[in-house]
């Protein structure tokens, strides 16, 4: 487990500034204790705020982040399934999206409030899944957009060249037909049928 | 509204007190990689620390607005 060393750091100071302040606040009769005390008591904390908060905002776009809820085991485990038509597992094995952060890569709402969007949702599943009932399928709301895959395809040569996706190009561009419709790439994440399938380890 | 030295001092605990328990939340919550310790630091730490700096920024505040007998070293014995 990475631990951000600085940040700990800053955090086991700015406890030990703030506790000789909560033992002895008269230490603020002085000028200097003035001093110590708005640097211990506003400047670090608000500096420790900054960068926890940095801190797991970025962890929150790590592929174990996601997996780590038990709801989500099967679908990390999904990117495993040694068959190229499953497209998760393709762009995860092959890297086209990077290995640490593939659920982000391919799920993050790219949009100016998408990600604040996307914390709000994941706190609404954390609540359903430890205070409410939660559902047994996962459903993304408003469905999976064509700009997740579009973000990275559209522009690129072997996407252009494809004489389908450009007879198709204006509908997909509009959201109006999917691209993991039927019969195109439709082998998505396939959760509840895993235990048939081969999977891949890394490394073999 | 009257606030002695001593009122000061209790304050500037409470803020320093609210600060350390936010830090030791925040610190627990970076241990591990999983949406319950992001909701502990957005929901309990931030809360905490941001109360604990706005407690202490009140304190200023009030310290600059009391009469000048009030404000200066802590009481002797």
């Amino acid at each position: 487990m990475e631990l951000p060393g600085m940040l700990i750091a800053l955090i086991v100071l700015t406890i030990v500034l703030a506790a000789v302040f909560f033992v002895r606040p008269s230490i603020t009769a002085g000028a200097a204790g003035k001093v110590l005390a708005f640097g211990a008591l506003c400047i670090l904390p608000a500096i420790c705020l900054r960068m926890g908060l940095t801190t797991h905002l970025e962890r929150s776009e790590q592929t174990k982040f996601c997996i780590s809820c038990h709801a989500m085991e099967t679908y990390g485990k999904s990117l495993y399934i040694d068959d190229p038509s499953y497209i998760p597992a393709q762009h995860f094995q092959n890297h086209r999206v990077p290995a640490d952060m593939a659920c982000y890569s391919c799920h993050a709402d790219y949009t100016i409030y998408g990600p604040l969007k996307d914390k709000l949702r994941g706190v609404q599943r954390i609540y359903v899944q430890y205070l409410g009932t939660p559902s047994k399928t996962i459903q993304l709301p408003g469905g999976y957009h064509n700009r997740q895959c579009l973000r990275c395809h559209l522009g690129a040569r072997s996407f252009d060249a494809n004489p389908i996706h450009v007879a198709l190009m204006d509908s997909l561009k509009s959201d109006e037909m999917s691209c993991i419709s039927s019969g195109c790439h439709d082998m998505v994440h396939n959760g509840g049928n895993l235990d048939d399938l081969k999977m891949w380890s890394p490394g073999q | 509204m009257r606030i002695g030295i001593l009122g000061m001092e209790r304050i500037l605990r409470i803020a320093s007190g609210l600060i350390i328990l936010g830090l030791v939340v925040e610190l627990i919550s970076l241990a591990w990689i999983h949406p319950l310790a992001f909701t502990l630091f957005a929901f309990v730490g931030i809360c905490l620390i941001g109360l604990g700096i706005l407690i202490y920024l009140a304190f200023l505040v009030l310290v600059v607005s009391l009469p000048g007998e009030t404000r200066g070293s802590p009481p002797t014995p």
